[in-house]
């Protein structure tokens, strides 16, 4: 097999794979590198599902609503495989004043972009969702919004690239980039194997930070881990997607019946690892009184497992994609801080278009790598 | 957090042993089991184990199991129970599940021994109810007195299959078939040897087509497979049976310590994914320990010896003990160890074809294609002499690690020497007393004790005999041959039962004398 | 470090199997079927094959299927199951009611 394609992806994560596929329906020649031993590895393989526009920063919004409009809704039979969306909603819960608050504000900047969200009350929130508890007092509620299985969605890119004649290549680990002539051609791996391509797209979560300083760019990012778990399979109960204005805890029930919740402790940032992300042992109980107080009709359902997962989070919550104009031939596609999954389709297939046309349909200016500026 | 020296987490015969070496060297210790009793799979082995007397050797598995208890219990181990340990977290931070709450404890050291669990293999109709783990079906039978099933078929020849099927038939049950595709017995002959010979037909090179049945298992198809396990048309075989027990080899129950990030490694002759691990059980993480099937399958036997030098090895780690005396402690247990480890099923020699005994004798190849020894190959074996008057006569073939017989006689007629896996002989010029001890001690139950010609046309021969209903002093019945079939009739003269026999009855029947050598079991008609 | 695995190696087509309908994972229903075409469509690993068809994601968490799986997953690669590296193990070892997981104990004396 040649290594040399019009683009070297590094990442085979959602992002990754996705980009992938869509350059290669394009015609365009495609190697795809991913340092684990599996694809969907990272963040892909390991969030709660969620595709929604609601909660999002303005500048990265119209991307989300793009992919939603245009992509999610024939998803699973472009994959061929069953990514089970649901554009059921999402409900964003709030208990207190300050919770009311926070989804106010979020609701009001989102209603600027012309999103379709409003806030409700905790009866209306019950009309929606019976299974809620007394103490939930409003909302913010956006119908369009939903949830997919994280896991089909992109092993079904994974694969439909494959099948498009995508090189992917996993365990091999990119430490290295480099110019020729002043251009980014160069793709050097921990194997020894060097890759080349026209365009490298930087797409691999939080290590993308090392790879990129190799050619002097700097994407202020940290890693930090995040936890969910699953429940056994429960009867069908509903279809919304749901969040809390305190982000304790979020998630929704699968077609298969499990509930897949994430959550977190407040410790997150402060932990520690062993090399592989590994739960913390005071988050999943935190995460579940969390849910109880929100369901209490699941406190019987019985966790079948938990697991961690490292996020992007960059230093202002949202991605970094689009050309570097220091470094030619350079495609940043990371720093997603944690809701990379509902985004994926509109941002990936925007890049193919920037790379193939150098145009997009949805403004990307404010996503820029240059964006990044001192406060004062 | 409430901290412990040691924490281990599984209370079977590793585990336990762990703890009872660690806290007699003064640590603070608690196991932590999800099951109701302690014990593992000791309390339902109702067999004799083999080995020597260090290895508790013809000591039934419960009664081992027992005397672990009252060990740890002398000892100060705080053994808790219905307490499942859900997770192996960074810092040697153990969460437990005990009533409706979870517990977070910190080790300084801990260890590791959770076992194993039953393989499955697929066939057609494999998810009917009625098809079984064999050691679902001892727990069944052995923990909870309930039947199984009463008409079984036995996948699997290992040790597990064969003791399974033995304690099946002593249920009530019907063994119809013990089938494996491997193309020779797995497990010890004698434990072979004392299946076959109550009638049960054994299938090697053949295996499972399918399982029949709507809702449950109703019957089975078996064939015979070539060198590929391929099966070979025209060979299928039917049996009317309601349960199938799979008995197919042990995965290591490794999951906490791949959770916990120590580095594991895919190794088939330990049974699959296990912790790489000295010998003393010390894994990558340091603190972590493991011993016995969790780092390996092997046996209870075994299980208890690496447990004793996890306990020891945790004792040394913690300042509790200084290196030499650990050092000597496990220069001890390394012996006791190899001598498991020796002979033809010795960990070194998996996989291999055997043919010939260390004392140069061919192995009997009928045993280990049928199950039993054929008339024409046991006058080979050392153990098998004639000579006037009652003796002993054993039918031990095979080189394995067990020398109880050689001290059961006090007149000294049974010699095995220092080599444990040699095979027994009859001493020359020693008096046989009739005792019966030899035949009670032999794990194998195979020792009879044969008196060739009493002078009327007959001969007696007493066999181990631990069935009921226990046959009266002159029931009539058939001498049974090694392979089940009845050869000629039979009476029994006595059925003695003592304490010292520990529940291995002796039966002796009268045959006619040309059936001496042949006839080695008894059912009554 | 990790090994390389070109995934555009070529492993021969799917040929359907008498068997394909024989049920591997029981807990979730995973037919040799669908495990053999997953391999066909790029999922070479067991952790992908468990992602991507759920195999060993129920209550057993794939004590009974792994290495069922693993063998088919094996022969249909060419490779030998021992090169296949077993999904990863997670929390709780058992499955456990949400309302016991939420309930932690206070600092316990409660097994001195």
């Amino acid at each position: 097999m040649s290594n040399t394609a019009e683009v070297v992806v590094i990442g085979g994560g959602i992002i990754g794979c996705s980009i992938s596929y869509y350059l290669a329906k394009k015609g365009v020649s495609v190697i795809c590198l991913e340092g684990s031993d599996h694809f969907g590895n990272g963040g892909s393989s390991r969030n709660g599902g969620g595709v929604r526009q609601s909660g999002r920063d303005p500048r990265e919004l119209p991307l989300v609503m793009y992919g939603i409009k245009n992509f999610w809704p024939t998803l699973s039979d472009e994959l061929e495989v069953d990514c089970e969306y649901h554009q059921d909603g999402n409900l964003r819960l709030g208990k207190t004043d300050k919770h009311k608050q926070i989804l106010t504000g979020l609701t009001e900047r989102a209603v600027k972009v012309g999103l379709d969200v409003k806030m409700i009350d905790g009866d209306e929130v019950r009309r929606i969702n019976p299974y809620l508890s007394d103490e939930v007092t409003c909302a913010s509620w956006c119908p369009t919004d939903g949830h997919a299985n994280p896991l089909t969605t992109t092993l079904g890119y994974y694969k439909m690239a494959r099948r498009l004649g995508v090189h992917f290549i996993s365990g091999e680990e990119v430490i290295e980039l480099k110019k020729v002539k002043g251009k980014l051609r160069k793709v050097v791996c921990a194997s020894g194997d060097v890759y080349e391509g026209e365009t490298v797209v930087l797409a691999a979560g939080y290590e993308s930070r090392a790879i990129a300083a190799t050619v002097g760019i700097d994407i202020p990012m940290q890693k930090a881990m995040l936890e969910a778990l699953v429940t056994e399979a429960q009867p069908h109960m509903f279809d919304q997607m749901l969040g809390t204005a305190e982000a304790d805890f979020y998630g929704h029930q699968t077609k298969h019946g499990s509930f897949v919740f994430g959550g977190s402790s407040g410790l997150e940032g402060y932990t520690k690892d062993n090399g592989t992300p590994i739960c913390y042992s005071k988050t999943a109980p935190c995460i579940c009184r969390g849910i109880m107080k929100y369901f209490p009709d699941l406190a019987n359902a019985k966790i079948v497992r938990t697991w961690a997962g490292w996020m992007d989070r960059c230093a202002d919550g949202v991605p970094v994609l689009g050309n570097v104009s220091e470094v030619p031939g350079l495609v940043l596609a990371c720093g997603f801080s944690g809701h990379g999954f509902g985004i994926a389709p509109g941002a990936s297939q925007q890049l193919a278009e920037l790379i193939t046309t150098g145009k997009t349909d949805v403004d990307l200016s404010a996503l820029r790598y240059d964006r990044f500026k001192a406060k004062i | 957090m409430k901290r412990y020296d040691l924490i281990i987490v599984g209370a079977g015969p590793s585990g336990l042993s762990a703890a009872v070496e660690a806290a007699k060297r003064g640590l603070n210790v608690v196991v932590f089991d999800e099951n109701e009793k302690p014990g593992g799979q000791l309390f339902k082995q109702i067999h004799k184990f083999f080995g020597s007397k260090e290895h508790r050797a013809k000591v039934r598995g419960f009664v081992i199991g027992q005397q672990l208890l009252d060990e740890a219990d002398k000892a100060g181990v705080n053994v808790v129970l219905n307490a499942t340990v859900i997770g192996l977290y960074q810092d040697k931070e153990v969460v437990v599940k005990i009533g409706d709450e979870i517990h977070h404890y910190k080790g300084d050291a801990v260890i590791i021994a959770t076992g194993a669990a039953e393989n499955m293999v697929t066939f057609p109709g494999w998810t009917l109810p009625g098809v079984i783990g064999a050691g679902a079906a001892q727990t069944m039978m052995n923990l909870h007195g309930v039947l199984p099933g009463k008409k079984v078929l036995m996948l699997g020849s290992g040790n597990v299959g064969l003791v399974v099927s033995f304690q099946l038939i002593q249920c009530g049950c019907e063994v119809v078939a013990l089938v494996d595709a491997a193309p020779r017995v797995g497990g010890y002959g004698v434990h072979a040897a004392k299946v076959a010979r109550t009638g049960v037909p054994f299938y090697l090179s053949h295996t499972i087509v399918k399982a029949e049945g709507d809702t449950e298992v109703t019957g089975v198809t078996i064939a015979e497979v070539d060198s590929n396990f391929r099966f070979i048309p025209g060979t299928e075989k039917h049996f009317d049976v309601d349960t199938i027990c799979l008995a197919v080899g042990l995965s290591p129950m490794s999951q906490l310590l791949k959770m916990a990030g120590c580095k594991m490694e895919d190794n088939p002759k330990r049974g699959g994914q296990v912790p790489i691990c000295d010998e003393y059980g010390r894994t990558s993480l340091p603190g972590v320990f493991v011993a016995g099937d969790v780092s390996g399958i092997e046996e209870a036997s075994s299980a208890m010896i690496e447990g004793r030098m996890a306990g020891i090895t945790a004792a040394e780690y913690l300042g509790y003990i200084e290196e030499k005396e650990m050092d000597d402690s496990l220069k001890e247990l390394d012996k006791a160890l190899d001598g498991l480890r020796q002979g033809m099923f010795a960990p070194k020699n998996r996989g291999k074809a055997i043919e010939t005994t260390e004392e140069g004798i061919p192995i009997s190849q009928n045993l280990l294609k049928k199950g039993y020894v054929a008339d024409d190959e046991i006058e080979r074996f050392p153990g098998v002499t004639h000579r006037p008057g009652v003796h002993p006569v054993m039918e031990c073939t095979q080189n394995i690690p067990c020398n109880p017989c050689q001290d059961a006689c006090p007149k000294g007629c049974i010699s095995i020497g220092s080599n444990i896996t040699s095979l027994p002989i009859v001493v020359d010029n020693s008096q046989c007393i009739n005792c019966g001890m030899c035949v009670a001690s032999c794990s194998g139950q195979a020792i009879f004790l044969v008196d060739e010609d009493c002078g009327d046309g007959t001969a007696t021969v007493t066999i181990p005999y631990e069935f009921l209903p226990l046959p009266e002093a002159g029931t009539k019945g058939a001498g049974l041959g090694r392979n089940g079939k009845k050869i000629c009739d039979a009476e029994v003269v006595s059925v003695k039962s003592s304490k010292a026999y520990d529940k291995t009855n002796l039966l002796t029947m009268r045959v006619p004398k040309e059936y001496a050598m042949k006839a080695r079991f008894f059912k009554a008609e | 470090m990790n090994s390389v695995n070109d995934r555009t190696r070529d492993i021969g087509p799917f040929v359907p199997g008498p068997d394909d309908d024989m049920l591997i994972c029981r807990c979730e229903e995973v037919t040799k079927g669908e495990i053999r075409k997953a391999v066909h469509d790029g999922m070479w690993t067991i952790t992908e094959i468990r992602r991507y068809l759920r195999t060993g994601m129920g209550l057993c968490q794939g004590q009974t299927c792994s290495k069922l799986v693993k063998g088919i997953v094996a022969r249909e690669l060419g490779v030998s199951p021992a090169e296949l590296e077993p999904a990863t193990s997670r929390v709780p070892m058992r499955p456990i009611e949400m309302h016991v997981f939420a309930n932690e104990a206070k600092e316990d004396e409660a097994n001195e």
